[in-house]
């Protein structure tokens, strides 16, 4: 059985102009110990993804239509409040893109750290000692980041953190305890290019030492590459490819994923590539059957009908499109 | 933190010096005879003169600013012309009982208001939100001196739960003056029963002057805490699992009351204002009738002193309220560093 399984989600909002179908039947699993990358563009819906397996997203606006999201076999989407707490707690936990906005401006980072591990203990002593217990962990959690002089940041306010520093804390965070599954939605994407390396190697080694399981959610597939096993590609609220990240970056199948492969800068190319032609498109009414179709050069009567399943390609390489019918 | 107060001490020393000479200089080109305004219009003109010798008006502006502003130095602001006391003594005793309406009502617009905003916003669209928009809308458009005829007629008069004219019955005998405050002096007393009664006193009057601030200062933290709801970090502690109670009173609630601290300070001037309507509706023998009263009157040295005691007031809850932000709000306390 898979560590997380969803199924046929859809998620929509509901907005002053009408109802935004965003997720548009998402299936897609992760295993234990594994790495998996889920690589789209902006507004693709990965975020609204995470948020709905996290059960933090706001309902209403948003409406969960229908779907499963199964941790070891049990709907998420289904449990109590107090379950998903407990599962929070205990079994996975996320970090954002943005650090600047995910620690509270009010409280040291001290404060923060302590809290979540008292939290996440089912009974905790009030004894000095389970206290101080608690801070060297804290201490340590944050030193285990590569956070230099940790002891002090842990009396420090956010606003004395630079960027790089701030998601430092947030892994600490999110690692203080040890979880199964890790949601790391683009976790770097607002970070220096030399910090961003820095703290994808930290995060990849202290996953590797917790025999935890990462989603790793970017842009770049230069970060794929490195840090995952498999891959899936996400065009407008679903997956349209995915198999082992070797072979779909070898060789894309998928017209939106071979756009995407173009669209990616070359140290040794010439100038800019033509990408893909369009945008992502209206939630409000989204293109019937495959939502590619409208920018796809490859387009077929078939493709306007019906969203494509998943082909088999070989090797779990697997691609949501009609072109590879046979 | 010490630089601080001291430097927003100094500006509002600076600032009360204007005022001052603002409100002596503005009360002295009104029109009316404040020497007339005096004496009565029986008094003859011979009279009138001398007074107006006695309270210096012959002299310029410049001579009479002087002379006040040296007595002011001594404690001194003067007589007033109306109760033909010092006004010192005056200020004495109807500040203290203003004070302690304002303050109770502050009290009670702070909790109910915090309280009401929390639930409503956590709480948001649901039956209580919109219970508490209405009776906030209500609140803010109803005038502070309508509730208090309501509450009279409802709580004093068909329920008798609360008593509705001045601060103690005339068969109690106050307790000795210490701080001016009726249910604290009779609590030094020891005379605990005289402090319920005063308290009741106290009560419906306070909450007529409350109302509108419990209905402000929930929306505002109504406003504050849905917009804090949707902020990243909020999602973070859900997503570590921090439980509900600390969420909310703890990591929602700080960056949460900070808007509505601050609106304290400009609430205290409409306070006082406002309490004039219900110190006339409850017979308070407040501060806020008396400062009316010297203006109709045109009591020259009360009005300064009156004006000059709203200013003071408000510079000093406002130092207060900054002061506080700064506790509560670390950002703010750290670039006040400087670091």
């Amino acid at each position: 059985m898979a560590l997380l399984e969803v199924v046929d989600l859809h998620v929509g909002y509901r907005v002053f102009e009408g109802y935004l179908k965003v997720l548009n039947g998402v299936n897609f699993e992760i295993e234990e110990q594994e790495r998996v990358g889920l690589v789209g563009e902006t507004g693709c819906g990965k975020t609204t993804l995470v948020k709905t397996i996290l059960r933090v997203l706001p309902v209403p606006p948003a409406r969960i239509q229908r779907g499963q999201v199964l941790y070891h076999g049990k709907d998420i989407l289904l449990m109590s409040p107090r379950e998903v707490r407990g599962l929070r707690r205990r079994e996975m936990t996320a970090i954002f893109q943005d650090p600047l906005q995910a620690l509270n401006p009010m409280f040291t980072i001290g404060t923060q750290l302590r809290d979540i591990l008292k939290d996440s203990q089912e009974r905790v002593g009030r004894g000095q000692r389970t206290q101080r217990a608690i801070t060297a962990r804290c201490i340590s959690a944050l030193r285990d980041t590569g956070m230099p002089d940790p002891e002090r940041i842990m009396s420090n306010y956010p606003i004395q953190l630079s960027g790089g520093m701030r998601q430092r804390v947030c892994i600490a965070e999110a690692l203080s305890r040890n979880v199964r599954l890790l949601l790391a939605d683009e976790p770097t994407t607002n970070l220096d290019v030399t910090i961003q390396d820095q703290i994808l190697r930290k995060l990849d080694q202290l996953v590797d030492q917790r025999g935890a399981s990462v989603l790793i959610i970017t842009h770049s597939m230069g970060v794929v590459r490195d840090l995952t096993q498999r891959l899936y590609i996400m065009y407008a609220g679903s997956m349209v490819e995915t198999g082992r990240t070797k072979g779909v970056l070898a060789s894309p199948l998928h017209p939106y994923t071979q756009g995407l492969m173009r669209s990616v800068p070359r140290l040794t190319g010439q100038g800019i590539s033509d990408g893909i032609p369009g945008r992502i498109p209206n939630y409000l009414q989204p293109p019937s059957g495959c939502r590619f179709h409208p920018r796809c050069a490859h387009a077929m009567p078939v493709c306007v009908e019906a969203p494509p399943p998943f082909y088999p390609a070989g090797d779990n390489h697997r691609v949501a499109c009609y072109l590879y019918r046979s | 933190m010490a630089k601080f107060i001291g430097q927003r001490l100094a500006q509002s020393l600076f600032v009360l010096f204007g005022l001052s000479l603002l409100i002596f200089f503005i009360a002295r080109v009104v029109p009316g005879d404040p020497a007339r305004a005096a004496l009565g219009f029986l008094a003859t003109q011979d009279q009138v003169e001398k007074m107006r010798a006695e309270m210096h008006l012959d002299k310029p502006f410049v001579v009479q600013y002087y002379y006040w502003f040296t007595g002011l130095l001594r404690g001194d602001l003067g007589k007033s012309s109306y109760t033909h006391r010092p006004v010192t003594t005056d200020l004495g005793q109807f500040i203290p009982a203003t004070l302690e309406l304002i303050l109770f009502a502050t009290l009670i617009s702070l909790t109910v208001g915090q309280v009401t905003g929390v639930l409503a916003g956590y709480f948001r669209n649901s039956w209580f939100d919109g219970l508490s928009r209405l009776i906030s809308y209500l609140g803010i458009a109803t005038p502070s001196f309508v509730v208090a005829i309501l509450l009279i007629f409802v709580f004093s008069q068909l329920l008798r739960l609360a008593p509705s004219v001045g601060r103690l019955p005339i068969m109690v005998a106050p307790p000795p003056t210490v701080t001016g405050f009726m249910v604290l002096d009779a609590l030094i007393a020891g005379r605990v029963e005289v402090a319920l009664v005063a308290l009741k006193h106290l009560l419906l009057p306070a909450v007529s002057l409350a109302l509108i601030h419990i209905a402000q200062e929930g929306r505002i933290t109504r406003t504050s805490i849905v917009e804090n709801l949707d902020k990243d970090y909020i999602t973070m502690h859900k997503v570590h699992g921090i439980r509900t109670s600390r969420l909310v009173f703890k990591y929602l609630l700080r960056p949460s009351i900070i808007p509505t601290v601050a609106v304290i300070g400009l609430d205290f001037a409409f306070l006082m204002s406002n309490a004039f309507l219900v110190e006339l509706v409850f017979m308070w023998p407040g501060f806020a009738r008396y400062a009316v009263t010297t203006m109709l009157n045109k009591d020259l040295n009360a009005m300064v002193a009156v004006v000059l005691v709203i200013g003071v007031t408000f510079a000093m809850v406002n130092l207060l309220v900054d002061i506080l932000i700064t506790f509560l709000d670390p950002t703010i306390r750290i670039q006040r560093r400087g670091g």
